[in-house]
Order: structure tokens, then sequence, then C-alpha cells
């Protein structure tokens, strides 16, 4: 099993500022941001040292939860600093963005990081819709439109256009080419029918997240199934857990610190904007319907202390098939910021020697 | 705008064409499934003068005289020139589209600009023709099937003259003469490609752009071979652009202000 360090460069707001999404950005104090960048470089460090495989990145914004708006903006700032841990980027939000731009900032950092780049390709959560004015009803077809048109950009020697449904565009050449060739490694995240058809027809993995292991099974089922109507097979580095996990000295340790985790999202919508995603926002998994995630806070799909999280991380493998797991430590409870680094420090010294053969 | 049936003599063959629209002439050859106008053809009619010829041996009629393809071309070079067409834009679909670039490199004064859509010019190797059942040959020639009109019943009989005609014609998969001459294209050539193509890759595209000296090469994302069919409005956006405005259409005069 390898193991990705989830860096969410995480900003604490003082308790008494309600949490809503947006955030208002007049509450952002300077000095927490820029300590929160500092503390991304200490922390991943760290776990370059701890012998974490990946150090994992997201897009998210308008709120302090996750601090990196641009993820290729914080790659490069962090394949500065670290020089062996690989940098996974789960990921840009497809739907939202410039997919040539995309193309050429990802092969630009691949090649600035020395070929060490993981690319994983998000349709965003529902939240983001309101990111930059997208229609939740059309972020599926431009997500996946947008992924394609990426690839092909990495790919074709050729000058070329691109007559899409949400992309049109008539010349493009990306210049640099990525390093890792044809492309680095490329996951389609998501549990839907779509992403997994989609994986499996351009040959790259997948990622799924936050959900039951068994539930997981299902997206990861049918994404090895398509795999092999496209003839192929992918290997377990190309099927991605991500997760949250409350790593305590004991189990007792870590089911007390779970009575702090909130039941509701910290950052949540207001209630007529949130009922109205839930409608337009249609999610599924291997093609069950499910109701988009709105206002609710995320599982947590490792709790214990590392012999328990050992056995969960086991488990994960057998139900998923996922050769990574890609770990958000949550110290639910303490605001003390060296509750993180020990969390990352007792899982490399009692839970990652132990996960390496399953 | 209602294509009407006519027929035209030349090279002594009866050739059945289908016409409408006004504007400059743009003369459609059809792939080896033969002729059948479609939404993209409608689309077309409203800026071109569009005729989409049916070929010797391609409809009801047999043809055992062509021996290959120059001679196709020369044939199909001879019907336009029957019609009064001495210098028009040049169409062709699949197989059509190894006839138009034949034409093209023989008879490049009556060409004033190439479309090849899914060209058949240059072929993975032992790649044959769709045949089959017509849910089959659906299957083969678009990416979504399902949301596509049935393709009409074929009469088997006919179907295997085609399929025997398209063989004798369609020549080697790889052209040396034909690809020595397409470096001496002189006027505008675009190729078309869906990204969905199982029987022409889209990866093709790149040895034209290679052969033939400034060549534009799009992608119909999510169309499979049968790209006008399948994806007509995103098809004939371009085809039409390019067409009046030849290589300046790489320049978008999209007008992108929301609220004036």
């Amino acid at each position: 099993m390898k193991v990705s360090y989830f860096e969410t460069g995480r900003y604490r707001v003082p308790d008494s500022v309600p949490g809503v999404w947006p955030m208002p950005s007049g509450v952002y104090d300077v000095e927490a941001g820029t300590d929160v960048y500092r503390g991304m470089v200490e922390r991943i460090t760290l776990a370059e040292q701890l012998g974490f495989d990946w150090v994992s990145l997201s897009e998210h914004h308008y709120s302090p939860r996750i601090l990196t708006p641009s993820p290729p903006m914080a790659a490069a700032y962090l394949a500065a600093r670290v020089h062996k841990i690989k940098i996974a980027l789960l990921g840009p939000i497809v739907s939202h963005a410039n997919p040539v731009r995309l193309a050429e900032e990802l092969a630009m950092l691949d090649t600035m990081a020395d070929g060490r780049l993981i690319v994983g390709l998000l349709r965003g959560t529902t939240n983001e819709a309101l990111t930059y004015d997208l229609n939740p009803q059309e972020s599926r077809e431009r997500t996946d439109e947008g992924m394609e048109l990426i690839l092909k950009a990495w790919t074709e020697p050729q000058p070329f256009g691109w007559q899409g449904r949400h992309f049109k565009y008539r010349t493009v050449s990306v210049w640099p080419r990525p390093l890792q060739q044809p492309h680095p490694p490329t996951y389609a995240l998501g549990t839907s029918r779509e992403a997994g058809e989609f994986a499996a027809r351009n040959r790259i993995g997948l990622g799924v997240s936050y959900g039951p292991f068994e539930v997981m099974g299902k997206a990861t089922g049918y994404y090895r199934d398509q795999c092999a109507l496209h003839g192929w097979e992918p290997t377990a580095d190309q099927i991605i857990f991500r997760a949250n996990i409350v790593l305590a000295e004991t189990d007792a340790a870590a089911q007390r610190a779970m009575e702090a985790y909130p039941a509701r999202a910290a950052f949540a919508m207001g209630t007529g904007v949130a009922n109205a995603l839930r409608e337009l926002d249609t999610r599924n998994i291997a093609g069950e319907a499910r109701p988009a995630s709105v206002n609710r806070a995320l599982p947590i799909n490792f709790v214990g202390g590392p012999e328990t999280v050992v056995e969960q991380i086991r488990r994960c493998r057998d139900l998923t098939g996922a050769g990574v797991v890609d770990l958000g430590f949550n110290t639910p409870g303490s605001s003390d910021p060296n509750a993180l680094i020990a969390a990352l420090e007792l899982f490399g010294r009692k839970v990652l020697p132990r996960i390496r053969d399953i | 705008m209602a294509f009407q049936e006519h027929w035209v003599e030349a090279d002594g063959f009866r050739i059945r064409a289908m016409s409408a629209g006004d504007g400059p002439p743009l003369v459609h050859l059809h792939g080896a499934g033969g002729l059948r106008i479609n939404a993209a053809h409608e689309l077309l009619a409203r800026r071109f003068r569009v005729i989409a010829f049916e070929m010797p041996g391609f409809g009801a009629e047999e043809n055992t005289r062509t021996r290959d393809m120059p001679e196709l071309a020369a044939t199909m070079a001879k019907a336009a020139r029957a019609l009064g067409l001495t210098n028009f834009n040049l169409m062709g679909t699949s197989f059509g589209a190894k006839v138009a670039l034949n034409i093209a490199v023989r008879n490049a004064e009556l060409v004033r600009a190439l479309v090849l859509e899914a060209p058949a010019a240059i072929r993975p190797a032992g790649l044959r023709p769709p045949s089959g059942a017509p849910e089959a040959i659906a299957r083969m020639i678009y990416a979504h099937p399902e949301r596509m009109p049935p393709m009409p019943a074929t009469d088997p009989a006919r179907a295997a003259r085609i399929a025997a005609l398209t063989k004798r014609l369609r020549g080697l998969d790889r052209e040396p003469d034909l690809e020595a001459r397409m470096s001496g294209l002189t006027m505008p050539v675009l190729v078309v490609l869906g990204t969905r193509d199982t029987l022409i890759p889209p990866e093709m595209g790149r040895l034209y752009k290679d052969l033939i000296p400034g060549a534009h090469l799009i992608f119909v994302y999510d169309a499979g071979h049968a790209i006008s069919a399948e994806r007509p409005e995103a098809f004939v956006e371009v085809v039409a652009d390019f067409l009046e405005r030849e290589d300046a259409f790489v320049i978008s005069r999209a007008n992108t202000v929301l609220l004036p």
C-alpha cells in the first residue's frame, strides 16, 4: 500500500466567527495566512522524511478549510522545497478550468518537479458550482470533455483544433509537454458511472473518496469491469482511496477525539442555496443515484490507534482494491497545531511500516 | 431546405445527385456506406449550394467499369464539370475523402478548398469497411448509436455488391504516390476527425498534417466515424467557417460581451 498525505493548508478561524460558505474574506488575517503556507512546507518536509509516498493537494474556494484555490500554484511552491516525495494534484477542478491552460500548467509542473507529478482530474464538490458561476447541471459534461481535451493536448504532436460541446479552440499546441511520457500518472476522480467509464476508456486511474469501503468498492468494481471491457486491467496503484483519519496512541483516545468531530460541515451554505443545489446537482455511484453532499461533514473512514488503523487499511484494500490511500489527518477538539504533526509522526512510526505489504 | 434529386451524364455514367441551397458551390462525396442526406447537409445548404453526388455503383445501378480510385476521381471531376462547376469547395467523407484527395492532387484547378471528414485515404492496417446488420454498423460508425435514429435496413445483395466495389476501388492502406502528391497541394485543406472514431482513429490526423503543408486538423469531441451525422452543428460550424474564411478561420470572431 502506498500512502499519500493530503495537505489541506488548513487555516483556523477563531471559534467566535460563524462558519459559513462563502466565508467573508474580510475575516482573513494575513499573518495567520502566511503561517498556513509556512506550515505546509514544514508538514510536507516531515511527511517526506517519514516515508510518505505522495503529498496531495486539492482545489477549493472561498473558505479557510482548504487554502489552495490554485493547486498548481501550491504544487509549484512545494515542488521546489521537497525533492523525493511525489506531488499529487487531487485535483484541479476541470469543470470550471480552461482545460488547455490546465494542460500547460500541469506539463510545466511535471517538468519543474522532475517528473514527480501525479494528476487527478475532478468535477468539483457541489458548492464549487458557485465559484466562477458554473451551472451545476453542466458540470459533469464539462468535466468529461475537459479531461479528454487535457489528455489530447498532452499527447497530440501536431497543432489541432477542438470542436467540443462546452469548449472550442481552433489552435492548440502545448509547450512544454510533460516530462513523464506520454503524460503523468492520471486519475479521473469520482465514484460516478461517467468517471469510471471515462477512466477505463482512456486507460487512466480512478480516485474515490470518503464513502464507506463497501460503497466505494462498487465504484472501483464498476471501473475494473469497464477496464476489462476495454481490454486492460488497472494496477493497484491506479486506484486511490481518499479519506479522513483520526489517529491516536490508543483506540480509546481516538474515540474521545471523535466526540468533538462536528456532524455538520464547518462552512455551510444557506438553506435556500443548499436546497436548490441538491435539486440541480445529480450524482451517482457506479450508476446508482445518490444525493449530492451539501453541508454535511465528511465522514472519517479511519479511526483508532495504530493497530486498528492498520486493520482498517487492510479492509479498505480488500473491499476497494485501492493501492494508494490518500489521508486527511484530523485532530478534532484540538486547536494545537502540533497535534497534526504528532499524528503524522505517529502514523510514520507505527502505521506506515506495517502497511507496506498490504 | 429540401434537397432535389437530379441526374448528371458524365464519363458514360448517369450519376445521381442531391442538391440544395444557394451560395458558393460545395461538392460532397459520400463514404462507402453510400449517399444519405443528413442534418449537416441541411445546415450547409443554408450557406452553400450543396451538391451531394452518388458515386457510380453506390446506388441502384451496378458499376463494373471503374477500375481504381484515380478513375473514380476522374469520373467525379467530370460530373462536377458537367454541372458547370469549374472551381468549387470539395468535401469528402471517409472513402469519399480519398476520392476527393485524388481529385485535388490531379485537378487542383477545380478545387477551391478541400474538407476531409474522417478520411480513409490513409487507413490503419487491416481496416475493413463496416458491414453486417444495421445495428452492428451503427455501433461501428457512431460513438452514441443509442442517440441516433435507426439505420435503414439494407438489401444484402446490394450491400455485398457495394462492399465488393469499395474493395476494388479503395486501393492500398497507404499509397506512396498519393502521399507524395499531397505535399504539393496548395488549396486550403481541413481534416476533421471524431475523438471516438474507432475506424479511422483520431491519431491519424497528424499524418495529414505531416503530409499536407498548412493543413488544419480539427477534432470533433465525442463523435464517432460518422461525424457529420452524429454532431452536425459542431461539424458544420467549423466546416462553414473554414470555407468562408479559409486560413483565417483560426481567428475567433465570437462576440463574448455578456452584458453590453
